[in-house]
């Protein structure tokens, strides 16, 4: 039973989309998480099992190699397509609320910048996670963060910016947001912002690489179960 | 005022794989086999879509001001921020270029991602950047090839949106270019449309020097241009 958990686990910390993705190569021929995804819920794995023990807990291995340095970018994009591809097939139970995720995250790059890709590897990787995350997008203004806010009571926010001139923007998005939500929690991210720069703004939490981001979004979902 | 323009094939272009593969963090030979090919397919797509075309105008005099960080050049007042000032303030000429690869890479990059190939994606998006800098260390090789003929130097190439200088002010950069030139324009918050395109300003003078990047001047950790070896 177990062994189907970590197959999943496995396919995702490897990029191993489904049975006809040729990468990683070594793996060519084999079932993807794809295919071990579907198989679990036909044998009466939960999806949340499913999710805690098979997505997590590749995405986990995931971050940890790459916050070591052992794997890259590219390797981490193959890992976010295994995941969401599969992800698909646990997108009914949670529509249906049959299953529950850790959280709503809204994220998006901020106004005046059309930067995303550091955005959406965050993303994906804090989808991964179990967390329902709404992109966005890029050049997101102020109002349209907390249009979303409004909509999704309880949720995280994440913030991202390349250029060293949107931190302005990001600073004033971030003043909008805490004015009208005290306790929202913020995350910020992206090439010029560091953690004195989180501070100074207001925001909750920087994070320096996706999988510092999900360990805090951990820390502060403690409340949620299964 | 005199606009020179510039025109290259990607192929032309020195792109080797192994700087493509550190740009993605890979250390020398240490970039999976079925990447390497896939960033030789990527790589072979963009040179046959980009279409990469450069400008250059040189504008003196210069005139600085140390109190406001900002910088004179033909009647229109450039507000540099303190960190570019001070790589600035001894040019005694400045240039203002422009680079763009074209919008097809930036455009199927951007496809790619939205249809759930975000590897695909990402390589393209990365190699559609590497082209437009590579060609942009051309036309700055050039100038600065040019210029040591008559004993003057340049400083190296700076763009608004980094160094703190504010990103709107590319439209008053932009007015010393022909009004689409290139096939550039900018957006409502002053983004340059195709994506993949440079602008900003180099300083020459005798008394000025390009040098290996000058990030310590600046707190950006994780910038995109550090570390980024200048091609002399």
């Amino acid at each position: 039973m177990e062994h189907l958990l970590e197959q999943i686990a496995h396919c995702i910390e490897f990029g191993k989309v489904n049975q006809a993705s040729p990468y990683p190569p070594e793996m060519k021929g084999q079932p993807g998480a794809d295919e071990w995804t579907l198989t679990a819920l036909q044998q009466g794995f939960s999806p949340e099992d499913i999710l805690q023990h098979g997505f997590i807990r590749g995405m986990d291995r995931v971050g940890e190699k790459f916050a070591a340095h052992q794997i890259f970018v590219p390797q981490m994009l193959l890992s976010a397509k295994a995941m969401t591809t599969a992800m698909r097939h646990l997108q009914p139970f949670f529509q249906s609320g049959e299953a529950k995720k850790r959280g709503t995250f809204v994220i998006g790059t901020v106004a005046g910048d059309l930067h995303e890709i550091g955005k959406n590897l965050a993303g994906m990787m804090i989808a991964g996670n179990g967390w329902d995350v709404i992109d966005l997008g890029k050049d997101v203004k102020t109002e349209r963060f907390a249009e979303t806010v409004r909509q999704h009571p309880g949720c995280a926010v994440g913030l991202s910016a390349l250029l060293t001139t949107t931190m302005e923007n990001m600073a004033d998005t971030v003043n909008a947001l805490k004015r009208e939500f005290p306790m929202l929690k913020i995350l910020i991210g992206g090439a010029p912002v560091n953690a004195a720069f989180c501070t100074e703004i207001g925001a909750d939490f920087y994070a320096a690489n996706p999988q510092t981001a999900v360990q805090y979004l951990k820390e502060i979902s403690v409340g949620w179960s299964k | 005022m005199e606009l020179r323009e510039f025109r290259y094939q990607a192929g032309d272009l020195p792109l080797p794989l192994e700087v493509l593969e550190a740009r993605m963090g890979y250390p020398a030979g240490q970039c999976p086999d079925y990447l390497r090919l896939l960033i030789r397919e990527a790589l072979q797509w963009a040179e046959e879509h980009s279409e990469i075309q450069g400008g250059l105008v040189v504008l003196e005099p210069v005139s600085l001001r140390k109190e406001t960080h900002t910088l004179m050049l033909g009647g229109v007042e450039l507000e540099i921020h303190k960190i570019l000032f001070g790589q600035l303030r001894k040019s005694d000429a400045m240039a203002l270029f422009l680079c763009t690869a074209g919008p097809a890479v930036g455009a199927q990059a951007e496809e790619l991602m939205r249809r759930g190939d975000f590897l695909e994606g990402y390589i393209l998006d990365l190699i559609g950047s590497e082209i437009v800098e590579v060609a942009m260390d051309q036309i700055q090789d050039t100038l600065e090839r040019e210029l040591a003929l008559t004993g003057l130097h340049i400083t190296n190439r700076f763009s608004p949106g980094y160094c703190g200088w504010r990103v709107a002010e590319q439209q008053k950069l932009f007015s010393f270019f022909p009004k689409g030139f290139c096939g550039v324009t900018l957006t409502e918050h002053s983004l340059m449309q195709p994506i993949k395109s440079v602008s900003g300003i180099i300083g020459i003078g005798r008394n000025v020097r390009r040098k290996a990047y000058a990030c310590q001047a600046c707190e950006m950790a994780h910038c995109i241009y550090r570390g980024r070896v200048v091609t002399e």
